[in-house]
């Protein structure tokens, strides 16, 4: 597992829990220290529950072997990496993995708006690469995009599906397309929202009300208070310039307009509503 | 008294919407019913019809020479908005659009005020008789599809593309929604339930009126329509039935 973050923590927990050796590679002691802490923390909450027992919390966290030497990873038979969001980073990291680790291994990228191809490009078998984009919090949401680059073999595919499945998470195959599934098909969810209360369709309370009582969990505007409104609003600009400016993905000013404010959700203690005090 | 509904159309949805007014125990009147036999205390007329344009007109006008003057008439916005509706009428401030999706299931009913009735001012009192069947109403703009059935068809549409990509498959698309987002149904199960054609008709209404090109539909859905896939009362939609 690269990248000892939000992502690369719950991914580390997740294969832990189920059984695998995993090493964390992070690149300073400070981020593995502080990743591994987290762990700890949900590992200590989920026992407080009484969802695992001390044993067993015990045994996933002995299975983890943080680090901060790339070498180390060399017997890892799956990688996957959750380093932050840049391509130049991701494409020098997988050159570098691509020696370290044996040639069966398969490389996998956690990435959530860039190009899968992109990153695969850079090594000398991409066929071997893909994308494995699990959803935050990793522990908690069941849904893995198991994502083909252009290059990616059928057979890498099919093996990262089995290796999802026995994770007990839900594996989809997508092609490598901008927002993958999820991200893209619930574009218009929140965008045609803004659209609507901008052209006074109706509030934004109301429109979590109708949408709530036609079974959804939460309404577009409390969600995206829940996710971070610049979170969203970035998951919004990168799949509209992925498929150049194609106008069904065209973002709301008003999402901009939320994000310069600095009205970001939940974390800001203000967004579409207000929050705390 | 139990209360009567003369209602305009057939179909599927307009039967489901019928289905709903004998759940609450209303009387529900075809146009056939009602010219044989004049009912005169019609408590609203019920358009289901979502399209074309020609049909609900002609349906409208049948329903309105029925009905006295006062007798509310909601007009199903999900491809038309109330406004144009009402330009059909005689009395068109008596209109309101209403979105007859999953009408069941909801416990809120939109509705939508024509343009020609923004100051009737007995026109917000005529939607009293929806709280008495149990729905809570909410009043929004007048653009077809209003909310719900606006923000479904455009996740259908959205998933539609994907499918014509041939990036993923109908299933996962409807389990990543599920298990990705939270999503309580799939996109495409949720147009197989509510009719293919359905979709269409909200995608052209918003196409048409707004006129821009996040709306159009996707051609594999206008493909579906021309081969009668329209989803769980055809057999096959998006997903195959037995
Ligand atoms: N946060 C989410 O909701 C979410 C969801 C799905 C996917 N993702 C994707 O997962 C990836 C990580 O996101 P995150 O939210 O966990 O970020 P984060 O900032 O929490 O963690 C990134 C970690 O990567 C480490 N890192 C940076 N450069 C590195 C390098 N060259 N080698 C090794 N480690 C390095 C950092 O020290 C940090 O610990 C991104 O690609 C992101 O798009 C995020």
């Amino acid at each position: 597992m690269i990248g000892a973050g939000t992502m690369g923590g719950g991914v580390a927990e997740v294969l832990a829990a189920s059984g695998c050796e995993v090493i964390l590679y992070d690149v300073t002691r400070e981020a593995l220290d502080e990743g591994v802490q987290r762990i700890q923390r949900r590992l200590g909450r989920q026992m407080k529950k009484g969802r695992i027992e001390e044993a067993e919390a015990e045994e996933i966290q002995f299975r983890i072997r943080p680090t901060v030497r790339l070498e180390e990873v060399a017997p890892a038979r799956w990688v996957i990496e959750a380093v932050v969001e840049k391509l130049d980073v991701k494409r020098e990291l997988f050159t570098r993995l691509e020696e370290v680790v044996d040639g069966e291994s398969v490389l996998a990228t956690n990435t959530s708006s860039l190009s899968v191809t992109a990153i695969a490009a850079a090594v000398k078998h991409p066929e071997r690469v893909l994308g494995l984009h699990f959803f935050n919090p990793a522990p908690v949401m069941p849904l893995v995009e198991v994502v083909s680059g252009r290059m990616t073999h059928a057979d890498t595919m099919d093996r990262a599906v089995s290796f999802i499945a026995a994770l007990g998470k839900e594996p989809v195959r997508v092609k490598d397309t901008p927002g993958f599934l999820v991200n893209r098909i619930a574009r218009p969810f929140h965008s045609e929202a803004y659209r609507m209360v901008g052209d006074g369709v109706a509030d934004k309370e109301q429109l979590d009300r109708i949408l709530r009582s036609a079974g959804f969990k939460m309404g577009p505007f409390e969600l995206q208070d829940l996710i971070g409104i610049d979170i969203n609003y970035a998951a919004s600009t990168s799949v509209y310039d992925g498929f150049f400016q194609e106008p069904r993905f065209r973002p709301h000013p008003d999402q901009r307009q939320m994000v310069e404010s600095g009205a970001l959700g939940r974390k800001a203690g203000r967004g579409h509503y207000r929050h705390g005090g | 008294m139990a209360d009567k509904v003369l209602l305009v159309g057939d179909g599927p949805l307009a039967e489901e919407t019928a289905a709903f007014f004998r759940e609450k125990k209303v009387e529900v009147w075809s146009l056939e019913q009602a010219r044989e036999k004049a009912v005169p205390d019609i408590a609203a007329v019920i358009d289901g019809v979502s399209g074309p344009a020609d049909w609900k007109k002609e349906g409208l006008r049948q329903a309105e020479a029925l009905v006295f003057e006062q007798v509310p008439i909601f007009t199903s916005a999900l491809y038309t908005c109330a406004a144009q509706a009402a330009s059909w009428l005689n009395h068109p401030q008596r209109v309101a659009g209403f979105s007859p999706l999953c009408l069941r299931e909801m416990k809120t009913v939109e509705i939508s005020r024509p343009l020609q009735a923004e100051e009737d001012s007995g026109w917000t009192a005529r939607l009293a008789c929806w709280e008495r069947w149990g729905k809570s109403v909410e009043v929004v703009g007048d653009e077809p599809g209003l909310v719900f059935p606006r923000t479904l068809a455009l996740m259908v549409n959205e998933s539609a593309y994907v499918l014509t990509e041939k990036a993923a498959s109908a299933k996962d698309i409807d389990t990543a929604m599920k298990k990705g987002t939270n999503h309580p149904r799939g996109p495409l199960e949720w147009a197989d339930r509510i009719g293919v054609d359905q979709v269409g008709w909200i995608l052209k209404g918003l196409f048409e009126e707004l006129g821009e090109d996040r709306y159009r539909p996707a051609p594999l859905i206008r493909k579906m329509i021309y081969a009668n896939r329209l989803g769980r009362s055809t057999g096959r939609g998006f997903h195959r039935y037995r």
